[in-house]
């Protein structure tokens, strides 16, 4: 049974289609990004999701009950986009409320909230005030509460958005403990090499409307090996005006290349080597980065 | 529910933990007492130290009943006023009166009357004194006068002085409230005082710990914790939660008070006897008993009341993204409390003319009003009923639309919703 399943989800604000009939399913166990440009629809489908608000019409199942039972969204975890904290509380405080409003008592809370604010480094500034904390370590505070629980399903919305290369790593860290926990992980994001790296698999929304989705091996291949990877030292025009490129991008002596639909990769070649010494070419699977704006275009 | 308790234990402690909670509870009694107490306590003090008044008695008569009449000493038994007789022939009369003002601007003495002879056909004494606003004082002295030229005047024209004050010994009116079952009860203006205290309670308690709701409401929604915690409760426990958080901080605060004056009131005796042997005599400080029905109905409407406008305060919280945004919109809602304060000075005077029953059934101000009349004068029954079922069905409506207003609008950021958008939040299922 999916741990998530949303079914021909429908939700307009006033004439605005925030999201159309949007279906996906997420499996126990796995990491499954939930990616998009900006305005697409992200957060309006995870508010749903935690029915802050209401679809207009479709179902939201998890681990197949609607979630508009209250005991099954006391299994789920939610790190919002908006970072908003009660500032005049003290840390410890903020996490003993968050962790009773998901139904843990305080004999159950204890020995969890002392275990994570040990290893998260922050067991001495657990009597300060929440404003006195930095916005990093604010954050790694709410995505504590949204964990805290063991829940089945976690949403954390940008994750890691502000947070430092040691922070964002120690979060990654927890993300896949909490996989291998046996939870299923939604986390929406615009940046795609973090969702490439973590991901199995991934939906693609575009103005509220799926355009892609499903495990993340299955759809690089779908796309086809058409990209190339090109290291040389000359002339780049080589890049321009031989019928076979459809994009690149170009660091000087690296670049990427997305190739035409059909075009050989040989003929690219055979033109990059009248123009400069070739040290690598590797025929590759599309980045994400890359489907993602192919995608996007085309849509 | 148990959710609700974490919230309403939240709001709780966050706010009776502050200092500036403690030092308001402990300070505004403190502040009320000293504001009671001072400044009788310091004419005291000041009086007790004996007075040097000159006397210029042109009657040459009048004195001696003077200094009888004000006869009473301070604690080391000296007399309050020690009288100087000066006397000088009728022309150099104004140089005298020279010389004693400045002797009075000197501080030699405290100052000096002046008793014309004229004085029994209707001529006017004079007090001079640096400091003439001790009205206290000021009409002991006129008293002790006019009480000697009484004495005389009575006196010349042959008369038992004696009888004569028996006879036009001053008439007090005493005020009887007449109260349910026939019985009377001495009434000195307590009972007036009385419900203009508990009034004033129940409306400072819904203005402040109203606002104390709405400011916490706009508090989550303003640093946008609220979408973490409307996921985990649902937005109309969360209300609650506050409602009943503010409410008992509300409760705890006014308890402590009540607690305080208790105590003070019962001790008020030994309180004044700290200050002054004399002041414990006078025993300022009886504080008036309260009816147990006064008692049960002044709960009744100031738990009613806080509800009806703690509701009111969170749904304009819930509409609003700041405390400014709030400060603009929330006149009308102060209105709604301002209004029957007023209207408490007409209904205390007449408590049941028709002016007053309208007023104090309309559900808005029956918190302030109908409590006024039922402190003053116990209403007929069925008048207390149609209030009561008028204001729990206000309060029960007030919450349902509420709730929901609320509901949609802690998650919205941006302009201010119009009135039809409002209708649209409500109807929003």
């Amino acid at each position: 049974m999916p741990t998530l399943q949303l079914e021909n989800i429908n939700k307009s604000f006033g004439k605005l289609e925030a999201v159309k009939d949007l279906s996906l399913s997420v499996s126990p166990g796995t990491i499954y990004g939930f990616l998009g440009p900006n305005g697409a629809g992200k957060t309006t489908t995870i508010r749903m999701i935690m029915e802050i608000i209401l679809p207009d019409s479709g179902q939201i199942l998890i681990n197949g009950t609607p979630n508009t039972s209250r005991e099954m969204l006391d299994r789920v975890g939610y790190l919002p986009e908006e970072r908003g904290v009660y500032r005049k509380m003290k840390v410890r405080e903020a996490l003993e409320f968050f962790a009773e409003l998901k139904g843990l008592k305080k004999n159950e809370h204890k020995k969890r909230i002392d275990g994570w604010v040990e290893r998260f480094g922050m067991a001495d500034v657990q009597a300060k005030k929440m404003e006195e904390l930095s916005k990093g370590n604010q954050q790694k505070i709410q995505f504590l509460t949204a964990v805290l629980h063991e829940p089945v399903l976690i949403i954390l919305d940008e994750p890691f958005m502000g947070l430092d290369p040691v922070n964002a790593e120690l979060i990654k860290e927890v993300i896949l403990e909490q996989k291998k926990r046996g939870a299923a992980v939604v986390f929406s994001t615009h940046v795609m090499e973090s969702a490439e790296k973590l991901c199995d698999a991934i939906c693609l929304i575009n103005k509220g409307r799926k355009i892609l989705d499903g495990e993340v091996k299955q759809i690089k291949r779908n796309f086809g090996r058409n990209s190339v990877i090109l290291a040389y030292d000359g002339k780049s025009d080589f890049l321009k005006n031989n019928g076979v490129v459809e994009r690149y991008n170009d660091s000087g002596n690296y670049v990427e290349i997305q190739l035409r639909q059909g075009a050989s990769p040989q003929t690219l070649l055979a033109a990059a080597m009248q123009h400069a010494e070739i040290f690598r070419f590797e025929i590759v699977e599309p980045s994400l980065h890359e489907i993602f704006i192919t995608t996007v275009k085309e849509n | 529910m148990n959710k609700m308790l974490t919230v309403t234990r939240r709001e709780y402690l966050s706010r009776v933990k502050t200092k500036g909670f403690i030092f308001g509870t402990i300070l505004t009694p403190l502040f009320l007492v000293t504001m009671m107490v001072l400044p009788q306590a310091l004419l005291f003090l000041k009086s007790d130290k004996s007075k040097q008044i000159a006397v210029i008695d042109q009657t040459g008569v009048i004195m001696d009943s003077l200094i009888a009449a004000l006869d009473e000493k301070n604690e080391a038994g000296q007399r309050l006023y020690n009288f100087i007789k000066r006397q000088s022939p009728p022309e150099e009369i104004e140089a005298l009166k020279n010389a004693l003002s400045a002797q009075v601007d000197k501080g030699e003495l405290d100052g000096y009357i002046f008793i014309p002879a004229s004085i029994y056909e209707g001529g006017k004494a004079d007090y001079y004194a640096k400091s003439v606003t001790n009205f206290r004082e000021n009409g002991r002295i006129a008293g002790a006068v006019s009480r000697a030229v009484k004495e005389k005047r009575i006196q010349q024209s042959g008369l038992n002085s004696e009888e004569v004050l028996q006879l036009t010994r001053r008439v007090n009116l005493r005020t009887i409230r007449i109260v349910e079952g026939g019985k009377e009860e001495e009434d000195r203006g307590r009972t007036r005082m009385l419900v203009w205290i508990l009034v004033a309670f129940i409306y400072f308690a819904v203005l402040y710990y109203g606002q104390m709701v709405m400011r916490s409401v706009i508090e989550e929604k303003s640093s946008r914790v609220i979408e973490s915690v409307i996921s985990s409760i649902k937005p109309f426990q969360l209300m609650a939660g506050k409602i009943f958080g503010v409410g008992a901080v509300g409760l705890t605060q006014y308890s402590i008070w009540a607690l305080v004056f208790g105590f003070l009131s019962f001790n008020s005796g030994k309180l004044a006897g700290l200050f002054s042997s004399r002041f414990s005599n006078a025993a300022q400080f009886t504080m008036p008993t309260i009816a147990p029905e006064t008692l049960v109905f002044f709960l009744v409407f100031f738990v009613s009341g806080y509800f009806l406008f703690a509701a009111l305060y969170a749904g304009l919280g819930a509409m609003v993204n700041s405390d400014e945004e709030a400060q603009q919109l929330v006149f009308p809602l102060v209105m709604l409390v301002i209004i029957p304060f007023l209207c408490t000075f007409f209904i205390i005077g007449s408590p049941n003319s028709r002016l007053s029953i309208v007023l104090s059934l309309i559900p808005f101000f029956a918190p302030i009003t109908m409590f006024a009349r039922i402190a003053v004068q116990m209403p007929p029954m069925w008048q207390v009923a149609v209030c009561l079922v008028l204001l729990a069905a206000t309060i029960l409506g007030v919450i349902w639309v509420v709730g929901r207003i609320y509901r949609v609008g802690v998650l919205m950021y941006g302009k201010r919703p119009s009135l039809p958008e409002l209708i649209k939040w409500i109807k929003y299922a």
